[in-house]
């Protein structure tokens, strides 16, 4: 159907704003410094990149109409759309790119974001709709990168923007929505973009803050809500069964695992490492919290990266139990005595936000406990836990998980120059080093996949899962899709029915 | 006279100082000894902390950040915030907020005076079943009782729902939505748990039999007089009493009623701003609770003055 008639019969039925939950609201609306999800995804609907995923996760224009790429890949010329305008009715142009780029790079900035742009060592805009950019490497699939968000250069006296800026929750953007209300009750009300150069279907999206998740499925149920990001594995089956209530399964980039502090002198020694991998269940761990793939390495299964050759570790207990021996442990009285005669205790540590997280640590701490070792948990807040882990290394085991975009980054995960917990491999570091200077994506993917088999066999991690999610939305919304990570890059189809 | 009344009155604003300042210097002092800080909450703070220490202030030593706080403070500036809503003044952050939790603190109050006057009134020097029960209700802790309560109502009207028995009521608002059932629940709850209810009760039915038994009532009663009205008038200082006792426990209260009841308050975002240690934002309501303890015992002590002439001339 034509879009002009999808908007006329969203208007006609009045069906109101599609309203979806967040657990917390977004603190600040501005691209630049983005640090939760839910940023992301309220960016999502406000902003726009010159390059956005299609339906098959290929990087196709948005505020750019093509790019073309120098002979020697080191520049690109990107042409720009002529009919875009920001959501104040002022024209976007090429300043607006320079500005973007040169603003995300500016360290007094400091930009959450800065490295989506590092690799860009210059923009000069051309003309109104012409803009150069230079590499400091040859790059051969720069659209791919080109996906961060532009911010409008006439909001701004200067390229050093301040996470304080009035344009937090004031923002102005290109995208299918602008903002109307960024209200006390912390919710927030966009409108459609009026002058967007392909109008959204949908009327109104209005962002609710719900910060107990345990009643996001019910609001949903009850009409209160039209959409749920991501739906709690015990909530899943209430929602198959309401006729109200369409499910949509999706892949994230998100994997989960309990990470080593290999700071910690016991923890240094690989074998340790492999022995306590290779006690924990983790298919029995999995199956109470929902449903997922096994991984073996660090990035999920669908991923290109990911090195399918690599099994996962297979639960071992008396595997194990010999690895301990080898490495002078002794077991008496039902305890793993060190070489040194002490008792092998870990102290596990949690995000304490993180969804389903404590019946994984009780049941890992049980496991755990049954083959001889003490666990003690600890649930932290996020300042606390950032602190006590990222910055002061107190912890001996802990459960997390990484999420990643499209360019599943791990060399922050895994470089020895990188890494909080003391993970140090130079092959690993060599591999990660030309992986991330490599452009060419066939070697991208050659290293990577190697780098997976190498991380594997340090276990720095225990690789648990990718979980499966899915989006809950009510059936009057139609022909939805969502995007794995950011949700509503492809929302401008959506519609609301009666 | 007046040289004793004025130094009462200095007396008294000294000790509204003293509490303003104590009570902020508390909140700053617990805030940075828990671990992490608002850097640790960018995914690169690492790398931006000596910029970031520097221009929020974060890298002077702590007596340094408050005496630089309370000289903002006393021109009427309590910040910025860091983390909760960056950049916005904290005023504009928590005032409305915070009108709505005085709102329920002083309904809480309010409620908490009535039905424990009334309940005094009934089981003074009586034997009574009553006080038990008043008792046992009370001893639950407001956390508890909070949640039971909201469990509690949500199940039951879930399931009612979920079996067709009812439809949605209009009464019953889903969780993210003003409701006034939450915020009647809410008062009620202050009112009565973690004892509230009880020492109420029990401190104006002690106050009422001192005062049935004196011997103005028996002259009172010895004239034909209305009994009635010296007891109240002779009630209003312990009522007062109780008022500026009941004022501090409520305002820290609210903090875990409205976390637990879902309502948009001052207690709601001090418990934000804690856990993002958004320094301004959790001093700025510390300074405000502290304010309106601080001004309900004044109100207190004027009330029992006003009423009481022995305490005037007492100075």
């Amino acid at each position: 159907m034509p879009r002009v008639l999808l908007l006329l019969f969203a208007a006609a039925a009045g069906a109101g704003p599609l309203r979806y939950a967040e657990d917390r609201a977004p603190a600040v609306v501005n691209p630049l410094f983005a640090t939760t999800m839910s940023e992301a995804r309220i960016d999502e609907l406000l902003f726009e990149g010159l390059f956005a995923d299609d339906l098959e996760l290929r990087s196709v224009g948005r505020l750019a109409e093509r790019i073309e790429l120098a002979p020697d890949l080191k520049s690109a010329t990107v042409r720009l759309r002529r009919d875009v305008v920001w959501h104040d009715g002022e024209p976007f142009d090429s300043e607006d790119v320079v500005f973007s780029i040169e603003a995300y790079k500016d360290r007094s900035t400091a930009s959450s974001e800065a490295g989506r742009v590092s690799w860009i060592s210059r923009a000069t805009a051309v003309d109104p709709h012409t803009v150069l950019l230079e590499f400091e490497e040859p790059e051969y699939a720069p659209q791919d990168k080109l996906h961060f968000k532009i911010l409008p250069a006439h909001r701004f006296s200067s390229r050093s923007v301040k996470r304080a800026d009035p344009f937090r929750t004031q923002p102005i953007g290109t995208g299918p929505f602008r903002l109307v209300s960024f209200n006390d009750d912390n919710t927030i009300s966009l409108q459609r973009h009026d002058r967007h150069w392909s109008p959204a279907a949908l009327p109104e999206v209005a962002m609710r803050e719900v910060s107990d998740k345990n009643y996001q499925a019910k609001l949903l149920i009850y009409e209160s809500l039209e959409a749920l990001v991501r739906v709690l594995p015990r909530d899943l089956a209430t929602l198959q069964n309401d006729r109200k209530v369409e499910l949509y399964p999706y892949q994230t980039n998100s994997w989960w695992h309990f990470g080593f502090n290999q700071r910690n002198r016991t923890l240094a020694d690989a074998r340790v490492r492999e022995a306590i991998a290779l006690m924990i269940d983790v298919d029995e761990l999995l199956a109470p919290i929902g449903t997922g793939d096994r991984v073996s390495g660090p990035f999920v299964p669908s991923s290109p990266f990911y090195n399918h050759d690599v099994a996962p570790l297979r639960h071992d207990p008396d595997r194990a139990a010999e690895i301990l021996t080898e490495a002078g442990y002794s077991f008496v009285s039902g305890r793993w005595l060190g070489p040194d005669g002490k008792e092998l205790k870990l102290r596990l540590v949690t995000l304490s936000n993180l969804e389903t997280a404590q019946d994984v640590v009780i049941n890992v701490q049980s496991q755990l406990m049954s083959r001889g070792i003490t666990v003690e948990q600890t649930f932290l807040g996020i300042a606390e836990y950032r602190d006590k882990v990222w910055r002061n290394h107190e912890f001996d085991l802990l459960l997390s998980q990484w999420s990643f975009d499209r360019s599943e980054d791990i060399w922050e995960q895994f470089h020895s120059r990188g890494n909080f917990s003391g993970y140090a491999d130079p092959a690993v570091d060599k591999l990660l080093d030309e992986a991330r200077a490599s452009t060419d994506p066939q070697q991208k993917k050659a290293l990577l996949r190697q780098t997976h088999a190498e991380i594997a066999q340090d276990h720095p991690m225990v690789f648990l899962w990718t979980l499966d999610s899915y989006a809950a939305l009510s059936t009057r919304v139609q022909k939805v899709v969502v995007h794995p990570f950011y949700f509503f890059t492809w929302a401008s189809d959506w519609t609301l029915g009666q | 006279m007046i040289p004793s009344l004025a130094r009462a009155v200095a007396w008294k604003a000294g000790a509204f100082l003293a509490t303003l300042l104590g009570a902020t210097a508390f909140v700053l002092l617990l805030l940075v000894l828990a671990p992490g800080d608002p850097v640790d909450l960018l995914p690169n703070g690492a790398e931006l902390r000596p910029q970031l220490e520097a221009e929020w202030g974060l890298d002077r030593p702590l007596p340094a950040r408050y005496l630089h706080y309370v000289q903002r403070v006393a021109t009427l500036d309590l910040g910025t915030s860091l983390a909760y809503r960056p950049g916005r003044a904290v005023v504009d952050v928590i005032t409305s907020p915070a009108l709505r939790s005085l709102g329920r603190v002083l309904a809480a109050l309010a409620l908490a005076l009535t039905w424990g006057t009334a309940l005094a009134w009934w089981t003074a020097e009586r034997r009574t079943p009553l006080r038990p029960v008043v008792q046992a209700l009370s001893i639950v802790p407001v956390f508890l009782m909070a949640h039971a309560l909201v469990l509690g109502l949500n199940a039951a009207t879930f399931a009612a729902i979920g079996t067709g028995w009812i439809d949605r009521p209009d009464w019953f608002a889903l969780p993210d939505q003003p409701s006034a059932l939450r915020t009647v629940l809410s008062i009620v709850i202050l009112a009565t748990a973690s004892g509230a209810l009880h020492e109420t009760h029990a401190q104006l039915e002690e106050a009422l039999v001192h005062i049935r038994r004196a011997p103005y009532i028996d002259a009172a009663r010895a004239r034909g007089a209305p009994v009635w009205r010296h007891v109240a008038r002779n009630l209003v200082p312990p009522l007062a009493v109780t008022l500026a006792e009941r004022a501090a426990f409520l305002a820290g209260s609210v903090v875990i009623v409205e976390k637990v009841l879902l309502l948009n308050g001052a207690g709601a975002v001090l418990w934000e701003a804690a856990l993002l240690r958004d320094y301004d934002v959790a001093l700025g309501i510390a300074l405000y609770a502290a304010a309106f303890v601080g001004v309900i015992r004044l109100v207190a002590d004027g009330i029992r003055v006003a009423v009481d002439p022995r305490l005037r001339e007492a100075g």
